[in-house]
């Protein structure tokens, strides 16, 4: 069954397109349902090779299956394929692609009903789920490549959706200019590792032998600038903010559950060439950016805001496993974030239909009676992403701080910086909710608050399941339950393993678990018993994430412009000038000795005399000398 | 009375046929002047010219069997050796009567448009047409002299012929004035090689030097000069071009074409038959010198060329920069230089000729302003393309003779290794293309609207156009003959 | 002028093959003669007839295309008539994979332009000079003699020269004898270095243009072969263009008309890659070589230059054109570079230039047409007014942009990954230049097509019909090149790997030959404990 893993990409991209050639005709709702049976279907076929993939022998690469479709970019000794790579890891994060993905693409068939481009909507949709499958299955980073820039222009796409609003369209672009920074890293660590390895197909890159430490801290250091861009960290991180202006069900599947984990995934499938010194930085600026997302988080109003830093938040988190060594607890944090981000961002989307495009928290408040499902399934992924035990969360982040804890030079940094950053998460979020669903309600009389449509919530429901139960697959303690890791054993030449006694993971997991109750605890004090004055707790510092954004803007207006701009004066003045004046310079001589034509006899006369001079001189003296 | 009888005179044995072209251009010519004269009533232009072509052909046809006689017997020469019967100059006599024909041809409609008397013009016209084979080819100073001045006081009387028009007689008093002075300096050239030779002719001349060794070689080396002088001034090479633009500005559009085609092609005919032939052991002397005129004619030509804004004076600087190209060629002191030498003239004269041809009909002379043509490509696209292919012919633009012109010249200079010259030959061509884009840009790209002016064709013009357009494409395209021409046309100086 | 050279060519073509070459050089030169002597009471005529002699010779070139082998790195459908043997010069034409591809490209273009675009005034004229531009482009990609080569590298701008001045838009004057003037003293000194070469080279074997021939020979003295590489250099690089020699090209680009501007997008300014690669390559590899360094680094300075200018142009054609720039800087980097794969990509983004900004340059002037501005501040909100419309132009741009799936992507990969191996430091730099390429692109397209339409956008009309016709082959190649690029690949491969042997023997350069995957058992190593 493994074999029909072509059938997982294929199937987005007939819905595309179908909907290219007949969307219009289709209409609503006809073109959406379209749109999720594709994105339905490719779950199965998912499905199906996974239940292939484990009818393989686990041992001697049995669990790693290439399907070859052709030769796409054959020169000399360079060979790429249009190839897809079946193993445990792309069929993992297939799996919560295409799961997610379907329950979005449900979701949004009442979302955006009434939209006149409803249709195109569903278009991209498909488009972005063809792309994200090629980069998880390609076999090779150029394949990967495709799919890596694919989901970067969908993403482009479905950002400047509403593109006759400004601020769309500025954020479209913002995403596609910063994510081309990484898609330079991306381009240079391939070529560095053709020329160092003579190939650029993952299995054969992880059979090689190491790169020199050089090439190989540059390579893993240019994959990193590669991920950060997609997986938005610092200091790439500004386009996810703006990200929001797209669709809230863009905003789920692409910028929160899918497309910004594919750093996580190009790391975690790069793994045998990641350098130890490239680690630690990886740790370093995930655990910076975890920290510095978390505190933009405490400050924003705007309820999609809130969650978009959340994820550059948790996506910090990830790139600290990483940094660790711990892959597997890095894509275990990718399935259970892309579970409740998802679930959260969609309860937004509720939210905000029902509240009539209404994203501002302040005026909101008690929404739980008027949108009881989503307000319960919103509780859920609160008390998932918050890390309460047994919700999935909790199982993740924790693992991710004992690795943090264990990485053997900073470790214990990590660990702490994790921890207040779980604590400020538990903190925000709880304020989140309270702000939206609890206290007294502060919006204005016009607006109407409904539950939405059974097309929304059923999303709602499944994801809050996945949410509560998504730990599961990698439990600790027992070392069976590790389903997780097990699983994905075979992509790794040297696994991971955790060293601490089981003492030090007990206590650790009762700390952060405690930071995330004082978290939540401080959120109900100040917000909603008011004990504590709120009006210290939002600085402008904070809520305008500590002014980096606007830094790069000022320098972009400023000097970026003037400096182009500059360049294309030179441009015309000098380098065009300089032609015109060698034009110029001809006619000058010209006019120069044009007196000589006076068009008087004597001075001819003088002339034929001078010349007749010269060369009679020329002549006969010539000899002399 | 023995001592008497002794004494009788023996003229040298002249070899008529040899002269026959000659011969029959005058005798046309006095046969015209004779009958305008005689004639009850006033002649038709007609006569005239049809007696001219007659003429013309006449001698094609001789000049053609004389060719033929080249090849099989090899040259020869004539009265006292006076005259050469080689390759060259049959070339040129060629070159010449296909002149003399075009210029006719044009004159026809023009002396009628501007009321000039046609006999009169055709006989002058014949005469230093006679005068210019004598010129290409003489095989003595003195005989060169002789043809250089009948071909230069029928050119005085033609250029001042336009009654109505002062700047004619100006510009004829011009060269008369200049064309006299320049002379002076070519007959004290000729006393000066007779002096340090003894001899006037070239053939005496050449073995001469070939022969002797000269303690002190000022005198010829003066002479020398004093000859290179007096050619440079006939084919309007820098420093001694300034007479050109404006005696062809104020000269009557048909003498203007002749002058620059015919005028310049003897001048040069006189030149390389002097310089290779006699000269040619000291080339070494005289190349520099001529390479420098090159490159002032060349850069002077164009640089002055693009400053106009009449076409008349454009094409009056073209020519001297064209007068550069040839002078490049002949620098190179090689037959290949020779060859592409005469290539050049060959293929300029029909560009010249046929450019002038347009002039003519685009109306009064003397002001030729741009603006007049503005707009031809609309109104008349067949005369202004005709026109563009012959712009584009003395830019030097591929697919026509005038590129294969320059490229030979280029190979010459190249062969003979002065890269730098080619190089300014080829660059001072993009200044003058500049000029010539100029002119096209004008007749074409007009604003919507503007009605371009529509000039009378007369059909004799129409011959010449296209006559001179196929030319100079046929040579583009397809120039091998014409090549193998020019290959068989390097002079030699035989003792007759 | 094309009779007298159809009887030459047949007359000498009698015996042997139909020379299939010949016939496609002459047939456009045909149908403009044809059309000149049509009757002026049909102009609606003039285009169509054109289009069909273009298309036969299109037709010819893609028979050239499917008879070809791919297996030969050498030139095929060759023929020789002598010419003009009095100065070793011949009619010799040949095509191999490096020219292959450029051919079918003109071929195609060409027709399409035709039709595509209405001139509005003397369609007969301007038929036929579209016409003698094909067949000056393909002399000049099938010339395998250096004094043929020249004549139709020379001739061509005449009928370019012709179109800018007659269709062209308000500076026109300025622009085409810009264009003129510019190239043609590029190429003044190439005649003085061609000329040296074959004289001094000639030697007792005589002297002779032809390329192959002088190829083999190299005969000149490394510091003369050096000089006259410069000479062919500047001539090409002029025609690239390449930064600081480039500012003909804005001025050119704007004025032209649509057609103009394609074609020479598409086929002119492949006249400089192309020959750099033919005839300086080929006929100076010490002196290439030697220059590398140079010419890469102008290359890049070009990717990076051209990408920051266009950022700041006000006029959507003018952009276009300084993006030409900044692609065509990609392909000087890959040919001197010397790698299979960035040679193999120069050629394939040859291609890719000419589609997307070919494509590009129509959907522009469809612009032009409706809204009667190239002004980018005078345009907003496109989009909303003629979504599919902004939906072709989207396509084209990502393609520009290099988004992989599109063709942008592989030739520039290839040629970045190639070069790579011998120009690291250039490589990474001009690997910036996918940033710019989406800044400048985008920017530009959120200003013309996002955003609040006014009145005046909300009329402007959605792609008829026809307009979509006329795109579809363009985008066709830009979708099909993206994805499956083997066969172009595959025809290319071995005339690129003859030119890199050819340059491996005759100057000091080795082309670096990339490590082959070691596979390592990882069993085998923790087994080896013990």
């Amino acid at each position: 069954m493994v074999e029909l893993v072509w059938l997982i990409p294929a199937l987005p991209l007939i819905g595309f397109v179908v909907l290219l050639l007949a969307g219009k005709l289709l209409g609503e709702p006809r073109a959406g349902w379209i749109a999720t049976t594709a994105a339905g279907a490719s779950f199965l076929v998912t499905l199906m090779v996974f239940v292939g993939l484990l009818g393989r022998d686990s041992h001697s690469g049995g669990r790693s299956y290439e399907l070859i479709l052709f030769d796409w970019l054959p020169s000399g000794s360079l060979q790429v394929e249009a190839g897809f790579l079946v193993d445990p890891l792309s069929v993992t994060m297939a799996l919560f692609v295409t799961g997610v993905g379907a329950l979005i693409h449900l979701y949004s068939v009442g979302y955006m009903h009434g939209d006149p481009k409803y249709s195109k909507f569903f278009l991209y949709l498909n488009l972005f789920l063809f792309s994200m499958l090629m980069l998880v299955f390609g076999n090779n980073l150029v394949v990967t490549f495709l799919g890596w820039e694919g989901v970067g222009a969908c993403s482009y796409l479905l950002i400047s959706f509403w593109h006759h609003r400004d601020s769309a369209a500025t954020a479209g672009k913002k995403a596609f200019v910063t994510n081309r920074v990484g898609d330079w890293g991306f381009l240079v660590a391939t070529f560095a590792i053709w020329s160092a390895l003579g190939t650029v197909t993952y299995t054969e890159i992880a059979s090689s032998p190491a790169m020199t430490a050089a090439t190989g801290t540059a390579v893993s250091l240019l994959l990193f600038v590669a991920a950060a861009g997609k997986s938005a960290q610092l200091p790439l991180y500004v386009w996810l903010p703006d990200a929001m202006e797209g669709p809230t069900p863009v905003s789920a599947m692409v910028h929160a559950a899918t497309m910004v984990t594919s750093g996580v995934y190009l790391l975690v499938r790069m793994n045998n060439v990641l350098t130890d010194d490239a680690l630690i930085v990886i740790a370093v600026v995930g655990a910076a950016t975890a920290l510095f997302a978390a505190l933009c988080a405490v400050a924003q109003h705007d309820i999609k805001k809130v969650l978009a830093y959340s994820t550059i938040s948790q996506l910090g988190f990830m790139f600290l496993a990483i940094g660790s060594g711990a892959y597997v607890a890095a894509i275990f944090h990718v399935i259970t974030h892309a579970f409740f981000k998802a679930l959260l961002f969609l309860g937004s989307g509720s939210v905000i239909h029902g509240m009539g495009d209404e994203q501002d928290m302040r005026k909101m408040g008690a929404l739980r009676l008027a949108m009881p499902i989503t307000g319960a399934t919103f509780i859920v992924g609160w008390l998932a992403i918050a890390g309460v035990p047994p919700f999935s969360g909790f199982w993740s982040k924790d693992e991710i701080l004992l690795a943090a804890w264990e990485q053997e030079n900073i470790g214990p940094l990590l660990w702490v910086i994790g921890l207040i950053t779980a604590l400020l998460t538990a903190y925000y979020m709880s304020r989140q909710v309270i702000l939206v669903f609890f206290g007294d309600q502060r919006w204005d009389e016009d607006a109407h608050p409904h539950e939405s449509s059974w097309t929304m919530t059923t999303p709602l429901c499944v994801l809050a399941g996945a949410a509560i139960v998504g730990g599961a697959i990698n439990l600790p303690l027992v070392k069976d339950w590790l389903v997780l890791e097990h699983f994905l054993e075979p992509i790794f030449n040297d696994p991971h393993h955790f060293s601490s006694g089981t003492t030090t993971k007990v206590a650790l997991a009762v700390i952060s678990v405690c930071a995330a109750l004082a978290g939540i605890s401080l959120a109900v004090l100040s917000w909603l018993t008011r004990r504590i004055s709120t009006d210290r707790l939002e600085p402008d510092f904070l809520e305008n994430a500590m002014y980096v954004d606007s830094t790069y803007a000022r320098v972009v207006d400023g000097i970026g412009t003037s400096s182009f701009q500059g360049a294309a004066d030179i441009d015309e003045r000098f380098v065009d000038g300089t032609v015109n004046t060698v034009g110029k310079l001809t006619m000058r001589l010209g006019q120069l000795i044009r007196p000589a034509q006076s068009g008087y006899i004597r001075n001819y006369a003088v002339g034929v005399a001078l010349g007749a001079l010269v060369i009679v001189a020329f002549l006969t003296w010539g000899l002399l000398l | 009375m023995r001592s008497l009888s002794q004494s009788v005179f023996v003229g040298p044995s002249i070899d008529w046929w040899a002269l026959l072209p000659q011969m029959i251009l005058l005798g046309a010519a006095l046969l015209i002047l004779l009958v305008s004269a005689l004639a009850p009533q006033r002649t038709s232009g007609g006569f005239s010219t049809v007696t001219t072509l007659c003429a013309a052909v006449t001698a094609y046809i001789v000049a053609l069997g004389l060719w033929s006689d080249v090849q099989t017997e090899g040259p020869s020469a004539s009265i006292a050796s006076a005259l050469g019967v080689d390759g060259f100059s049959i070339f040129f006599t060629i070159l010449i009567l296909t002149g003399l024909v075009a210029t006719a041809l044009i004159a026809h409609s023009y002396l009628e448009r501007e009321g000039i008397d046609p006999p009169e013009f055709h006989a002058l016209l014949l005469c230093s047409a006679a005068g210019a084979i004598v010129m290409a080819s003489a095989n003595d100073l003195i005989v060169m002299f002789l043809g250089l001045e009948a071909l230069s006081i029928g050119l005085y009387v033609m250029i001042a012929m336009h009654a109505r028009r002062p700047e004619a007689r100006e510009s004829a008093m011009k060269y008369f004035v200049l064309g006299a002075f320049s002379s002076t300096f070519l007959l004290y050239g000729i006393a000066l090689i007779y002096g340090s030779t003894g001899s006037t002719n070239l053939v005496h001349v050449r073995d001469y030097l070939g022969a002797v060794v000269f303690r002190d070689q000022h005198l010829l080396m003066a002479g020398m000069a004093l000859l290179l002088v007096g050619f440079s001034f006939k084919v309007a090479a820098a420093p001694f071009h300034f007479w050109a633009p404006d005696v062809y500005q104020g000269a009557p559009s048909p003498v203007t074409g002749w002058m620059a085609s015919i005028a310049k092609a003897a001048g040069f005919a006189a030149f390389l038959r002097v310089f290779f032939g006699a000269f040619g052991a000291h080339n070494a002397d005289w190349s520099p010198i001529v390479a420098v005129l090159a490159f002032l004619t060349l850069v002077i030509g164009a640089v002055m060329a693009i400053l106009q804004t009449d076409v008349k004076r454009m094409l009056a600087f073209s020519s001297i920069s064209h007068a550069g190209y040839v002078l490049v060629a002949v620098q190179s002191t090689a037959d290949a230089g020779t060859s592409a030498a005469l290539f050049y003239l060959f293929t300029y004269t029909f560009m010249v000729l046929g450019s002038f041809a347009i002039i003519g009909a685009m109306g009064a002379d003397g002001e030729q302003p741009l603006a007049r043509y503005a707009g031809l490509g609309r109104s008349r696209p067949v005369l202004a393309m005709a026109f563009t292919i012959l712009l584009l012919a003395q830019a030097g633009i591929p697919l026509t003779s005038g590129f294969v012109g320059k490229f030979q010249v280029i190979a010459a200079a190249v062969g003979h290794r002065s890269y730098l010259l080619a190089a300014v030959a080829m660059l001072s061509a993009v200044i003058g293309a500049f000029m010539y884009l100029r002119i096209v840009m004008t007749m074409y790209v007009v604003d919507e609207g503007t009605e371009g002016p529509s000039p009378t064709l007369h059909w004799t013009v129409a011959i010449v156009l296209i006559g001179t357009v196929g030319f100079t494409l046929l040579v583009g395209i397809v120039p091998q003959f014409l090549i193998e021409f020019a290959e068989d046309a390097v002079p030699v100086l035989i003792r007759g | 002028m094309g009779t007298v050279a159809v009887i030459e060519l047949l007359a000498s073509q009698s015996a042997s093959s139909f020379p299939v070459l010949n016939a496609m050089i002459i047939v456009p030169v045909i149908g403009a003669l044809v059309v000149v002597l049509l009757p002026n009471s049909r102009p609606e005529m003039m285009r169509p007839i054109g289009a069909v002699f273009a298309s036969i010779a299109a037709a010819m070139s893609l028979y050239v295309m499917a008879q070809f082998s791919s297996h030969d790195a050498g030139f095929q459908f060759e023929s020789i008539q002598s010419w003009i043997p009095a100065l070793g010069i011949s009619w010799h034409v040949g095509i191999d994979g490096i020219s292959l591809w450029l051919v079918v490209l003109t071929g195609l273009i060409t027709p399409i332009v035709l039709l595509a675009v209405d001139p509005h005034h003397d369609p007969k004229s301007y038929t036929a000079w579209l016409l003698l531009l094909q067949a000056g482009s393909f002399g000049a990609f099938l010339a395998l003699d250096l004094f043929l080569f020249f004549v139709m590298f020379e001739i061509v701008l005449v009928p370019m020269y012709m179109l800018i001045g007659g269709w062209g838009y308000e500076d026109r004057r300025y622009a085409a004898t810009k264009f003129f003037i510019y190239t043609m003293a590029g190429s003044a000194l190439m005649l003085v270095a061609i000329v040296s070469v074959a004289t001094l080279s000639a030697g007792e074997q005589g002297i002779t243009f032809d390329v192959i021939e002088l190829a083999q020979r190299q005969a000149l003295s490394t510091n003369t072969a050096r000089l006259c590489f410069l000479a062919f250099a500047l001539a090409f690089v002029i025609k690239v263009p390449i930064v600081p020699v480039h500012t003909w090209l804005p001025d050119a680009h704007t004025q032209a008309p649509t057609a103009g501007s394609v074609v020479l997008a598409a086929v002119m300014l492949k006249l400089g890659t192309y020959g750099l690669l033919r005839f300086g390559l080929y006929l100076f590899p010490e002196a290439s070589v030697w220059s590398a360094p140079t010419l890469a680094t102008l290359g890049v300075i070009g990717v990076i230059y051209g990408a920051i200018v266009a950022t700041m142009q006000k006029d959507l054609k003018r952009l276009v054109a300084y993006s030409s720039v900044a692609h065509m800087g990609f392909i000087v980097l890959g040919i001197f570079a010397f790698t299979t794969q960035s040679l193999e990509g120069g050629i394939l983004q040859m291609v890719n230039h000419g589609l997307s900004t070919g494509a590009l340059f129509l959907l522009v002037g469809m612009l032009y047409e409706r809204r009667k501005t190239r002004a980018i501040d005078e345009l907003s909100g496109i989009q909303s007014a003629a979504p599919i419309f902004a939906g072709f132009f989207t396509i084209v741009m990502l393609s520009s942009i290099g988004v992989p799936g599109l063709n942008g992507f592989v030739g520039e990969f290839l040629v970045l990954i190639g070069s790579y191996e011998t120009r690291r430091w250039w490589t990474i730099i001009a690997a910036t230049g996918v940033i710019l390429a989406a800044l400048y692109l985008l920017w530009a397209y959120q200003r013309v097509f996002h955003g609040e339409p006014t009145a005046t956008d909300e009329a402007t009309p959605d792609l008829t019909l026809r307009e979509g016709l006329i795109l579809a082959p363009f985008i066709a190649g830009i979708i099909f090149l993206g994805i499956y690029p083997k066969p172009l690949l595959d025809r290319i491969e071995p005339a690129v790997d003859g030119l890199i042997a050819h340059i491996e023997n005759h100057s000091d350069y080795e082309r670096p030959s990339p490590a082959a995957p070691v596979i390592v058992d990882h069993d085998q190593l923790s087994g080896d404990d013990h």
